[in-house]
């Protein structure tokens, strides 16, 4: 994956590097992420599509709408291809859309809007879907191994409240586990089903946040075992993550709800890790506190 | 009745002489959002760039010197099948609207004819198309907002381009 900055991208564009902001602010795209050190970085795929598309457009929007066009026949690619039951095609369409994005993108903008479609096309319960969910699974399972060790002092514990890999919820689940490996954080990922051993491997790896992350599993479940690694490491903060309480609700106790979509939940994760609020610990042990209430009250709450 | 054996009556090009065309429209260019016209097609914009140097968020485009809007004006870009393609700064207040809402969507979701009563008015449809696929001349026919009754306003509409566009401007 090639990155520009500004004004290497403002360059290839042939306009200035504050042109190019202002169409950040006003279309959204190209859409650049941020270096560590919190500077643009536009990926060249967008930008070339985009070159491309100003030569034969009428107006920025229009030739943004034919650049996005471009970049959205990846997903229509590997949709095709799941739906066909073609492993390499589609090994070969997110190969493709990762020339053109980076890993979060390409995950975030290709592979699960991709299931959703499949799922919203064929039904959870179809073949294609289980094909495609075990695909998809799979490839972001090994993204996940690939991916360098941690490099911040931070962990997290994600409680895997979905049924199995069929679960709708659990691609989205593995994309926020990858995101957050990506980003340089320890992440250990275990089934909610499993209380028992559930202290130990707190203790190991000491997490700095509990997220509990699906909607299959019920209340009283999950709740035991987030009390389980309350007793064995104390009190720390909880977040859950597509417990169908999707919906804004005022934070009093310190549980956060995160975004439903897997991009926003990892930046909403890092703002919580980066908060003083888990630095520290007198607030967060109201939150574990209150961390089985919140559970029950959130998802009594959800439709 | 015509004889066919006449050489007069056959059809047949003949040349015509200069003096009896059309005296020709110069062309301007003019940014697609804003309006402005560089005097120069670089005054405004880096070398090889099609992109207004003025405000940054329009493609310069050319159209003939009567039709051609300057900053400020409201007008659009509409493509043969009638989509609109752009909308300026002017149109956008005018319409309430935005250009990257606007974009791919068809004129009728903007503007709707109002020439029933309008002897010389031509149908706004067949107006666009006849000037996206680059029939020469300006038409004027009558349009008011979608969704808004008792507001009329003249559209002037000719071609423009690069690429082949119509552009419709509003009075």
């Amino acid at each position: 994956m090639r990155y520009l900055k500004t004004s290497e991208a403002a360059a290839l564009l042939n306009v200035s590097p504050n042109t190019l902001r202002a169409w950040e602010r006003r279309f959204g795209f190209p859409k650049p992420q941020r270096s560590p050190g919190k500077h643009r970085l536009f990926t060249h795929g967008e930008v070339a599509a985009l070159r491309d598309a100003l030569q034969e457009g009428l107006s920025i929007s229009s030739a943004i709408s034919r650049a996005r066009e471009g970049l959205a026949a990846d997903a229509n690619s590997l949709v095709g291809a799941l739906a066909s039951y073609d492993r390499e095609r589609a090994d070969a369409a997110i190969e493709a859309a990762l020339a053109l994005r980076s890993v979060e993108r390409s995950v975030e903008e290709v592979l699960l809007p991709t299931l959703d479609e499949i799922s919203r096309r064929y039904t959870v319960e179809s073949a294609a879907w289980a094909f495609a969910a075990h695909w998809a699974t799979d490839w972001l399972r090994r993204a996940i191994r690939l991916t360098p060790p941690p490099v911040r002092q931070v962990s997290i514990v994600v409680g895997d409240a979905s049924r199995d890999e069929l679960d709708r919820d659990a691609p989205y689940i593995r994309a926020l586990e990858l995101f957050c490996v990506r980003a340089g954080i320890k992440v250990l990922s275990l089934s909610a089903r499993g209380v028992a051993g559930i202290g130990d491997a707190a203790n190991v790896h000491r997490p700095n946040l509990v997220v509990v992350a699906g909607g299959h599993l019920d209340d009283d479940t999950v709740a035991r075992w987030a009390y389980a690694i309350r007793l064995a490491v104390g009190a720390m903060p909880l977040a859950i993550y597509r417990r169908g309480a999707e919906r804004p609700r005022t934070r009093v106790t310190g549980t956060a709800v995160l975004p439903s979509g897997a991009g926003d939940a990892h930046r909403t994760l890092l703002d919580l890790l980066e908060s003083d609020h888990v630095a520290t610990t007198p607030s967060a042990s109201a939150a574990a506190a209150g961390a089985h209430v919140q559970l029950r009250s959130a998802s009594r709450s959800s439709p | 009745m015509l004889d066919r054996h006449s050489t007069d009556a056959r059809p047949s090009l003949r040349l015509v002489a200069p003096a009896e065309l059309e005296p020709a429209v110069p062309s301007v260019a003019f940014c697609s959002h804003c309006g402005t016209r560089p005097s120069t097609p670089t005054e405004h914009t880096a070398p090889g760039s099609r992109v207004c140097g003025e405000c940054g968020l329009g493609l310069i485009l050319e159209a003939a010197e009567d039709i051609a809007p300057r900053a400020g004006d409201a007008f659009l870009v509409l493509d043969r099948v009638l989509s609109v393609c752009a909308v300026s700064r002017g149109a956008e207040r005018l319409l309430s609207t935005t250009e990257p809402v606007a974009v791919n969507r068809h004129v009728t979701e903007l503007l709707m004819p109002a020439a029933a009563e309008e002897k010389r008015g031509e149908s706004l449809s067949v107006a666009v198309a006849w000037a996206a696929r680059g029939d020469g001349g300006t038409r004027t026919t009558t349009v008011r907002p979608a969704n808004t009754f008792g507001i009329r306003l003249t559209a002037r509409i000719a071609g423009c381009g690069p690429p082949r566009a119509a552009l419709l401007v509003l009075e």
